[in-house]
């Protein structure tokens, strides 16, 4: 708007003063016609069942190879098929692409039937669809960046009409819980560098119960009913996945009405809900947990001291006294506002019955803080005339720091707790704050630190996060991160690793894990606080109905599989009435932008007359 | 003073070797290319001094061997050592190619692409809006010092000025967009557009509707700058004497002041707006936080959080060199407006 008159600036100064009032009247025209409801979203077609799901994360990649995000992962979920799914209601793997399949007696050898049925293209789905899938990411580094690990452990993948057979270097218990979407070969094929596809095609050639037929970046992806779909065309025509970079306006889009449902909510923005009719709370148990990572002598993949965490963390008695000094329940009232279970197991939440351990009996740590006393008095840690115990060698004062994420009001809560109950037992707790690369290097990788606030989401099968805790996971010597979550290395928890990796027996494989989560209870390199609880939220005047995974007490939104969203039904838009803003709405805005223009016109009025004025003076 | 300034002008009108434009800005622009070549060369080891790593910090809640990191890295180009990657970036950047983002796996030229379009309009828009709010008002308030629209509005555009962007938007998001009261929520809650944007007019009408409040938050928090550049300019020129003289021809007083008055106030602003320009490019990361405008701003933002160091340069790179480019460009343009400048 400037630079237009400055080639002729002396003549074209003069008349500033009306083109810019001329652009004000425009500007506020335009304020005006777009504050109009309606105008903007008249052209809804008749009688399509949308469902819109709000997400606080966007899409990184639509090629699944390369994709890394948890929203990512679930959109594959509702395009693709993987050779199983969690069974809705037992969370064991149950058939999906894979109809059926045989394990060799040494456990070495795959044998998977896969289903005759459809891509969305029409052509028919074959082992060698699967068998390229597998083979693509075991050959070329460049497919490995999205599910790598995953094949990490495939010796060949062959295919043969429908027969698929996948032969293993080392029997691994957790085949049936393969994360790897099944690409159609005909269209996946004849992409040439699969590192730098970016799989922005549409509609995608899928073969789960959806199809994606847009995905506009950073704004929203949209998926459509795939109608040859093998178990049935699910009940909606479309489902919305929305994103939104602030949580809060999310809540707002839910009580408006932009979104029909939310997951993966923090307490405070649940509570937000409470009140609104339209508006289902959705609360049940998680697939988190939460836990303290403590510092217990930190060391790196080749077995050298790494980090500067305080030496009395490395005596198991000060973590057990630490262990002792924590009244959980206390902690899901306060911090979590009651959404949580106070976690007397370890990093398996009770969600996953199968797998879930929990400590009884003496074995049990309850809130005692005169025992934490007297384990710490016992082990030779006096306290000092300021109430601060020393190592037994009075060397060092019980001074820890605490690690936390910057701006997680949780987090700071959790914090004056701890600070609060372990002043009682003569240890000083300082908080510190760090932004979440610089937590994830001190915490994982530099080991600068002395106890951390830590926690991981649980897949159906829990060798991912029993994976965490692997002597082999500890950053190596150049000091390059290694996917740790506690710098743990522990003879009795590496045996039993490799234990349930090779039983392929369910039940016996549990038996292990849980001994695996007993010994991490017992040693306590970390300390479960609570498991979260799913908080969700959906409006009941657009979803009629969807079923949880598990569906007793399960999740909606980022649970295991695509169990919700295909069972996803929504309000016949006959019942429907309340479409948001409404006609009420846009009349009621209709008079807000006449009074706009009114101001508007007499404001301009005014000023003429008080030029006028002026003049007269 | 005017009297003085004249005679100054004078002197230097009679310069013989008075610079010719070309040449002035043949030098603005050799001393940009220095500029945006010592950014080129603080961008690398800048972001590089920033902590975390970013293949740890996008294996973040996923359980991945160390084999898979270091395959992770190396497909980065990070397990090279620093002096190799920075000759490798200077290569690639002085070829135009920014290279490719560690979390989107695509080109950071194209991910720019995608997302300037939307961070111009909204930027841009809320440029012009608050460019023109805050001279038209400045000059009105400044006119006649001390009267009740100085009064009003100086202090709302300082209050306004002194909100907190992320609360203000907030607010206006609660009010506007949720509804409350007998206010209905007339506005997105997100975005740039709907999901079922219609073509045509009501397109664009759908993108203005989306408009609305995030660009009402960027002019709300930033056009006091402007109306209190004007503000003082104008109080500056009200004594002068041509004022009087422009008075005493028998205009009216609202012709003295737009004619007369601001045309020579508005040099000072014209700084600030090309300096705003520059900034322009880079978007707004907090408003385009609270409403997921999908821009570049929010890009930056992201790569940050990774870090995703070729994100991170790219988009930084644009933003400084548009920086140096307006800054130099309104060095330029002064030297045209202002014959003061050619002495300097």
């Amino acid at each position: 708007m400037l630079v237009w008159f400055l080639p002729n600036i002396n003549t074209r100064l003069g008349k500033v003063g009306r083109p810019m009032r001329k652009l004000l009247a425009v500007l506020a025209a335009l304020c005006v016609l777009a504050a109009v409801p309606g105008t903007a979203s008249a052209a809804e077609p008749a009688a399509k069942k949308v469902i819109k799901i709000g997400v606080t994360q966007s899409v990184d990649s639509m090629n699944p190879f390369l994709a890394v995000r948890l929203v990512t992962g679930s959109i594959q979920r509702m395009i693709y098929g993987f050779l199983t799914v969690p069974d809705s209601k037992t969370l064991q793997p149950s058939p999906d692409l894979a109809e059926s399949w045989t394990t060799s007696p040494d456990g070495l050898t795959w044998t998977f039937k896969i289903r005759e049925a459809k891509w969305s293209d029409g052509q028919p789905i074959t082992a060698a669809d699967a068998a390229w899938t597998f083979n693509k990411m075991m050959t070329d580094d460049g497919a490995k960046t999205g599910n790598g690990p995953a094949v990490e452990n495939f010796q060949s993948v062959t295919a043969n009409g429908q027969e698929l057979t996948i032969k293993l270097k080392a029997p691994q218990a957790s085949m049936l819980d393969n994360p790897v979407p099944i690409m159609p070969k005909h269209v996946w094929e004849k992409v040439t560098d699969i590192s730098k596809y970016d799989g922005e095609v549409y509609p995608t050639v899928g073969s789960g119960p959806y199809v994606a037929v847009e995905h506009k970046k950073d704004q929203f992806v949209r998926l459509e009913a795939n109608p040859d779909y093998w178990r049935g065309r699910p009940k909606i025509d479309e489902l919305q996945i929305i994103f939104y970079d602030n949580p809060a306006a999310s809540i707002v889009g839910l009580k408006k009405g932009d979104i029909d449902l939310i997951g993966r909510l923090n307490p405070p923005d649940f509570e937000s809900l409470k009140g609104d009719d339209n508006i289902v709370q959705w609360n049940t148990q998680g697939r988190r947990a939460t836990y303290l990572q403590i510092n217990h002598g930190a060391t790196t993949s080749d077995d050298k001291p790494i980090g500067d965490g305080h030496p009395a963390l490395k005596d198991p008695k000060v973590r057990t006294a630490l262990h002792y000094a924590i009244d959980k329940q206390k902690l899901v009232d306060e911090v979590q506002g009651g959404l949580a279970k106070p976690a007397d197991g370890s990093i398996i939440p009770p969600l996953y019955k199968d797998f879930f351990w929990e400590a009884s009996g003496a074995e049990k740590v309850s809130f005692d803080l005169a025992k934490a006393n007297k384990i710490l008095d016992d082990a030779g840690y006096k306290k000092g005339a300021d109430g601060v115990r020393t190592m037994p060698d009075g060397s060092r004062k019980l001074q820890f720091r605490f690690s936390i994420h910057t701006d997680t009001p949780i987090e700071d809560k959790l914090a004056e707790y701890l600070t609060g109950w372990f002043k009682e037992v003569g240890i000083q707790l300082t908080t510190k704050r760090l932004d979440s690369s610089k937590f994830t290097e001190e915490t994982g990788t530099t080991a600068l630190f002395d106890i951390a606030i830590s926690g991981w989401s649980v897949n159906p099968d829990p060798e991912e996060v029993l994976g965490t805790h692997l002597c082999s996971r500890r950053p190596t010597a150049s000091g390059q991160g290694g996917g740790t979550e506690s710098f743990y290395c522990d003879p009795t928890y590496e045996s039993l690793y490799l234990q349930q990796q090779k039983e392929l027996d369910r039940g016996k494989r549990a038996e292990i894990i849980k001994k695996m989560e007993e010994r991490l209870y017992s040693d306590a390199p970390v300390i479960a606080l609570y498991y979260p609880n799913d908080l969700e939220g959906y409006r009941k005047d657009r979803i009629a109905s969807i079923t949880p995974i598990p569906e007793d007490k399960g999740l909606l939104y980022g649970g295991s599989g695509y169990w919700p969203f295909y069972t996803l039904e929504a309000v016949s838009k006959d019942g429907e009435t309340a479409e948001s803003g409404g006609l009420g709405g846009g009349v009621i805005a209709g008079i807000a932008a006449a009074v706009v223009v009114v101001l508007i016109g007499g404001f301009f009025v005014l000023r003429r007359r008080q030029g006028a004025a002026d003049e007269r003076e | 003073m005017t009297a003085d300034t004249t005679t100054a002008v004078e002197a230097l009108e009679e310069r013989p070797a008075r610079h010719g434009l070309p040449r002035y800005a043949a030098t603005k622009a050799g001393g940009a290319l220095l500029s945006i070549a010592m950014v080129i060369v603080a961008t690398f080891f800048l972001f590089r001094l920033l902590p975390g790593d970013p293949v740890r910090a996008l294996a973040q809640g996923r359980n991945m061997t160390p084999e898979q990191l270091d395959l992770e890295r190396a497909r980065l180009g990070l397990d090279k050592p620093i002096p190799e990657q920075f000759l490798h970036f200077l290569q690639q950047t002085l070829s135009f190619d920014l290279g490719t983002s560690y979390e989107y796996k695509r080109p950071v030229v194209d991910l720019i692409g995608e997302r300037i379009g939307s961070t111009l309009l909204l930027t841009g828009t809320a440029l012009v809006m608050a460019v023109s709010l805050g001279l038209w008002q400045g000059a009105r308030a400044g006119w006649k010092p001390g009267s009740r629209f100085d009064k009003v509005s100086t202090a709302v555009s300082l209050v306004l000025w002194s909100v907190p962007t992320f609360w203000l938007g907030l607010l206006l998001l609660m009010v506007f967009a949720a509804g409350i009261g007998p206010i209905p929520g007339i506005f997105p809650t997100r975005g740039s557009s709907s999901v079922d944007k219609p073509d045509g007019f009501a397109g664009v009408l759908d993108v203005a509707q989306h408009m609305v409040l995030p660009c009402l938050t960027l002019v709300a928090v930033v056009y006091a700058q402007y109306l209190l550049v004007m503000r003082s300019s104008v109080i500056d020129e009200v004594g002068q004497d041509y004022i009087t003289t422009a008075r005493a021809k028998g205009l009216r007083d609202d012709d003295v002041r737009r004619r007369h008055a601001v045309p020579n106030a508005l040099l000072p602003t014209v700084t600030l707006v090309f300096m705003r320009i520059g900034f322009v490019v880079g978007g707004a990361v907090t408003v385009e936080a609270i409403f997921s405008w999908p821009g570049l701003g929010q890009l930056f933002y992201e790569a940050i959080r990774v870090p995703d160091f070729t994100l991170m340069q790219g988009t930084f790179l644009l933003i400084t060199v548009s920086v140096i480019v307006m800054n130099t460009l309104a060095d330029v343009v002064y030297h045209v407006l202002d014959p003061r400048v050619r002495s300097a």
